[in-house]
């Protein structure tokens, strides 16, 4: 690979694991919904689902991948791809299940929360003191 | 159980490596094509659709080791990788890999055997129990005149009676006796021992048992023999124990069997027999002061040596005043065990030797470091791809230090034999005064030290690379293309930090040498005050027991027939021509009324008539010894210079009377006949001592050193005939201990020989290392600098200006250097202030021979690389460019 080329990626290196958390959430409920998929499809599902919305770079995904493999929250094997290629598909297991379902109520009372704070009228609590 | 789970697939992923990197590389593959492909479909030209592909998936190299580290354990399998590229670097140089093992591998092996001596002299611990509680107890303290002298019964009991430090004390007093059987008499040593010597040091028997207190106050004959004794002269007999030794013509019974580990520092025992057993044992008892007795013992766990000292401080205080007057006021000294091992001076030796070896190592490590560094330079473009590619700084440190301490591993396993040599030769070379030197060895400690020294130097010549990869940003470097003028300002000043660093040890072990040297020249050209050549030495003992006007009839009857041999030119008769130490006792001269005593330190000898003949000192006054002055005759002395000069400054002794004692005791008067000149007795470093000489008839030895003065080159030779000789004289006298004069003189000189070659040879390799060190900077400095040459010579520079340049260069960091090693060199000569002898320790010769011999060396050092620089063709040079 030319020099040139690699020195474009090192500056685009930062801030890899920034979404880790929420990518795993995102990655489960992806596989849950769809069935199996390969790293491409889940990386487009993600970008087209949340509407381009979320910008990662698609190369972060494959860590992540395989740390849920080896948490076994997913499974992987090799197949043919739609257009008969040698690809990975991952599945979610019954544990990923049980981490998505654990995940998604986290994120909700989360999100709840956090939209409560921002609902939140300073003239509630002056009556609620008052 | 999550975490069993992550080792188990990270254990996978380690063995699995290949399959897995290769699955890693088709799926990331698979995803790009497929975004291209997408990209393709969406419109895009297939550049555009390629870029547009990379640009979404973002930096993949970072991402793989990511991945990498995820899937396996990380440190574990880039270490195993840095390992193997390092090898690999180290393979693909050769010239590099072996010039440094080698020097290493020297300095590496030096240090390790000076730890072997070390180890096997100051650390290993005595073999007893605890033995960092066991000390010695003298007579007399070492900021004072007397000096550790042995102790009287006496003195020894009241310690015991009074102390609250010590656990226990026990004396011992070392002699010898003459062994006799049926067919031979033989001189062995034998100790008169206190029953609780062994159970204060903590010994066992092997066999049998010790002798108890209440054998020992019951004077009864018995004894414990050393393992060796038991071996070599009862065969190693069962039998052996209930058996009898006859020791000068007394039986004695063998209880118990020592363990054959068993020793005590200074001391050859053959036999261990109690203290109340000495012939004159009542008188022994009373006497008060100093005497001939030793006491060691052993401190309660809770104590140190200083709480015991001062208790004894104030015992000693107590007890003056119970002692007659010349005894008082010497006090006591509490000394550890350990030092008796090896003594202050062997000790600072050793020490510096260990300090001399440490700066070779630095040495060897700073020319390895100067090496690494400039080949370092010249790898500097692969430095910065792998930092393109994603290699964080962290780690090209870590692969910096992985090379040079892989390269230090080798040189320590080479250094491993370097090392079994080095113990080789210390063994051969025979220490006379280093005791513990036949227990040396390659241990597990031995193996310790080396690991460490190797990782020290591993980090030492990992540094200076490390640290200016650190330092430099390193980008800068494709585009210069590892071009010359890229080696950056922080690698020439680091070279030459390294370089001056080298001269200033350098230098310090030069000059440390120099001061050994001149010293060795000083002892060896001392004058003796006798003539050593071609005098044989022999002891013999009187018969065992013979009274005294027997046994001087015996010797003189031994001198003459020794003297009628063919091949003698002359005989003598001394107790012991070399003596260890000297012992402080009162001396009573003839005054106006009374008599004037004082205490000094002088040694009394009988000796035979001729035997300052033979010895060849000279009469500086009256007369020697002659068969006149017999047992009945008036009782006569002959003095040596420096008691002359002592007693009488200014004066004529002869015919002056003294006696050997305070004036109340009851010894006999002698007159002084004659003045001799001074003797070194005590080997060749030691002063002169005073000396009153009496002749054997009067006041005879029981033991004898016979010096004959050969005519033949080989005075061993005669050996033989001299103990027939002595056996046609008396059949069961024992003939032991052959030497010469010369070898003795020799053995005294053995260790400072050693000291010297060791200083010397490091000093040398030294010296060595930084030539080499000064001719690799200046070398280096000319390649780099080939175009700044044309550009010079293109402009005017003549030839020789461009040789001065660098031959400037090579001196001015010489001179640095030398600057700084001086100041190490004049502080360490004052620490070793005592090591040396007729030489001070800023001797000008030395520190100005040595600055000399290094600047001649920087300059031929200098000289080839300089030369080269002068052939530089500067179109040549600019077209380079």
């Amino acid at each position: 690979m030319a020099v040139s080329d690699s020195r474009v990626f090192c500056s685009l290196a930062a801030g890899a694991d920034v979404l880790q958390g929420t990518l795993i959430l995102l990655v489960l409920r992806t596989l849950e919904a769809l069935g199996p998929l390969h790293g491409y499809a889940i990386a487009r599902r993600i970008e087209q689902i949340s509407e381009e919305v979320l910008q990662l770079n698609q190369g972060t995904l494959y860590p992540a991948l395989l740390r849920m493999e080896q948490e076994g929250w997913i499974s992987s094997k090799w197949g043919a791809s739609e257009k008969n290629r040698k690809a990975r598909f991952y599945s979610i297991t019954a544990a990923g299940r049980r981490k998505l379902a654990k995940e998604t109520a986290e994120w909700r009372r989360m999100a709840s929360t956090i939209e409560r704070f921002l609902a939140f009228d300073p003239a509630d609590l002056a009556e609620a003191q008052g | 159980m999550s975490w069993v789970r992550l080792v188990a697939a990270r254990l996978h992923g380690l063995f699995e490596r290949k399959r897995l990197e290769r699955e890693l590389d088709d799926e990331l593959r698979f995803h790009l094509e497929m975004q291209i492909e997408d990209n393709l479909e969406a419109g895009m030209n297939p550049v555009e659709a390629r870029y547009a592909a990379l640009r979404s998936f973002g930096a993949i190299e970072p991402m793989k080791e990511t991945y990498r580290e995820r899937r396996t354990f990380a440190l574990l399998e880039t270490i195993g990788q840095d390992i193997r590229y390092a090898l690999r670097t180290l393979r693909k140089n050769p010239g590099f890999t072996v010039a440094s093992v080698a020097v290493l591998a020297l300095a590496i092996g030096a240090n390790t055997t000076m730890f072997s001596v070390v180890n096997a002299v100051l650390l290993r611990p005595l073999p007893y129990a605890s033995p960092e509680h066991l000390v010695m107890l003298w007579t007399g303290r070492s900021d004072q005149s007397v000096r550790e002298s042995r102790s009287a019964y006496w003195n020894f009991e009241e310690w015991r009676r009074q102390n609250k430090s010590f656990a226990d004390l026990a004396v011992f007093d070392p002699a010898s006796a003459t062994l006799t059987s049926d067919e031979s008499a033989q001189r062995i040593g034998v100790v008169r021992a206190s029953a609780n010597f062994f159970t204060v040091l903590g010994v066992q028997p092997f066999k049998g048992r010790m002798f108890s207190t209440q054998e020992t106050e019951q004077h009864q004959r018995l004894a414990v023999i050393s393992y060796a004794f038991w071996q070599t002269r009862l065969g190693g007999s069962q039998s052996a124990i209930g058996a009898n030794v006859e020791l000068d013509g007394v039986p004695y019974q063998i209880i118990g069997i020592l363990p054959a580990e068993f020793r005590f520092p200074r001391l050859s025992a053959d036999v261990w027999i109690p203290q109340t057993t000495s012939p004159d044992w009542q008188s022994i008892q009373s006497a008060r002061g100093t005497g001939s007795w030793f006491v060691v013992g052993r401190l309660r766990p809770n104590t140190t040596v200083e709480r015991a000292q001062a208790e004894m401080d104030a015992i000693a205080r107590r007890l003056d005043e119970q002692l007659p007057a010349s005894e008082r006021n010497l006090g006591v000294s509490v000394v550890p065990l350990s030092f008796q091992v090896i003594g202050y001076k062997a000790r600072l030796a050793l020490y510096m030797l260990i300090g001399a070896v440490l700066c070779v190592l630095l040495i060897a490590a700073t020319n390895a470091a100067g090496l690494s560094l400039a080949r370092s330079a010249s790898r500097e473009r692969e430095m910065a791809i792998r930092t393109a590619l994603g290699a964080s700084r962290a780690r090209i440190v870590r692969q910096l230090f992985t090379e040079s301490l892989a390269l230090a591993l080798i040189s320590g396993l080479a250094g491993l034999l370097v090392t079994l040599a080095g113990i080789r030769l210390v063994l051969a070379i025979r220490l006379r005064d280093i005791s513990r030197l036949q227990q040396l060895g390659l241990d597990p400690q031995v193996f310790v030290c080396a690991l460490v020294l190797c990782l020290v130097t591993g980090i030492v010549v990992g540094l200076a690379p490390a640290m200016t990869i650190a330092r430099r940003d390193l980008r800068f470097s494709i585009q210069e293309g590892g071009r010359g003028l890229s080696a950056g300002v922080a690698v020439r000043a680091m070279r030459r930090a390294l370089v001056v660093t080298e001269y200033a040890l350098a230098i310090t072990l030069l000059a440390g040498a120099g001061l050994l040297i001149r010293s060795l020249w000083s002892v060896e050209s001392v004058h003796l005050g006798f003539r050593p050549e071609r005098v044989l030495a022999v002891q013999l003992s009187s018969p065992a027991f013979s009274a005294i006007q027997q046994q001087a009839g015996f010797y003189n009857r031994v001198l003459e027939r020794i003297q009628s041999l063919p091949s003698v030119e002359n005989a003598g008769i001394i107790e012991n021509l070399f003596i260890n130490s000297v012992s402080e006792q009162t001396l009573t001269t003839e005054g106006e009324r009374q008599g004037i005593f004082e205490r000094l330190q002088f040694r009394e000898d009988g000796v035979s008539a001729g035997f300052f003949r033979a010895i060849g000192t000279p009469l500086e006054k009256g007369r020697f010894f002659s068969s006149q002055d017999g047992p009945n005759s008036p009782r006569v002395a002959i003095i040596n210079d420096a008691l002359a000069g002592r007693l009488w400054p200014g004066d004529d002794p002869l015919g002056k009377k003294i006696e050997i004692g305070p004036p109340d005791s009851a010894g006999p008067w002698l007159t002084i006949v004659g003045v001799v000149g001074d003797m070194r007795r005590r080997g060749l470093e030691n002063e002169p001592i005073p000396q009153v000489f009496e002749p054997i008839s009067q006041n005879p030895p029981r033991l004898a050193t016979l010096l004959v003065r050969t005519s033949g080159s080989e005075p061993l030779e005669m050996m033989r005939t001299i103990e027939a000789a002595v056996h046609q004289v008396e059949k069961f006298v024992p003939v032991y201990g052959v030497t010469t004069l010369d070898d003795q003189l020799s053995a005294f000189l053995t260790e400072r020989r050693f000291q010297t070659m060791v200083i010397t040879a490091f000093s040398g390799v030294a010296l060595l290392l930084a030539a080499i060190g000064i001719f690799g900077h200046i070398h280096y400095s000319v390649a780099t600098r080939t175009q700044e040459i044309g550009i010079r010579m293109a402009l005017g520079a003549q030839a020789g200006e461009i040789f001065g340049m660098f031959i400037e260069e090579g001196l001015k960091l010489s001179l640095a250097g030398l600057g700084l090693g001086l100041i190490a060199a004049f502080a360490l000569g004052m620490l070793g202030r005592s090591l040396l002898f007729g030489v001070t320790s800023t001797d000008p010769l030395t520190f100005i021979g040595g600055s000399l011999l290094l600047i001649v060396t920087t300059t031929v050092a200098s000289y080839f690389p300089a030369r080269r620089a002068m052939e530089v063709d500067p179109l040549e040079a600019l077209r380079q460019e």
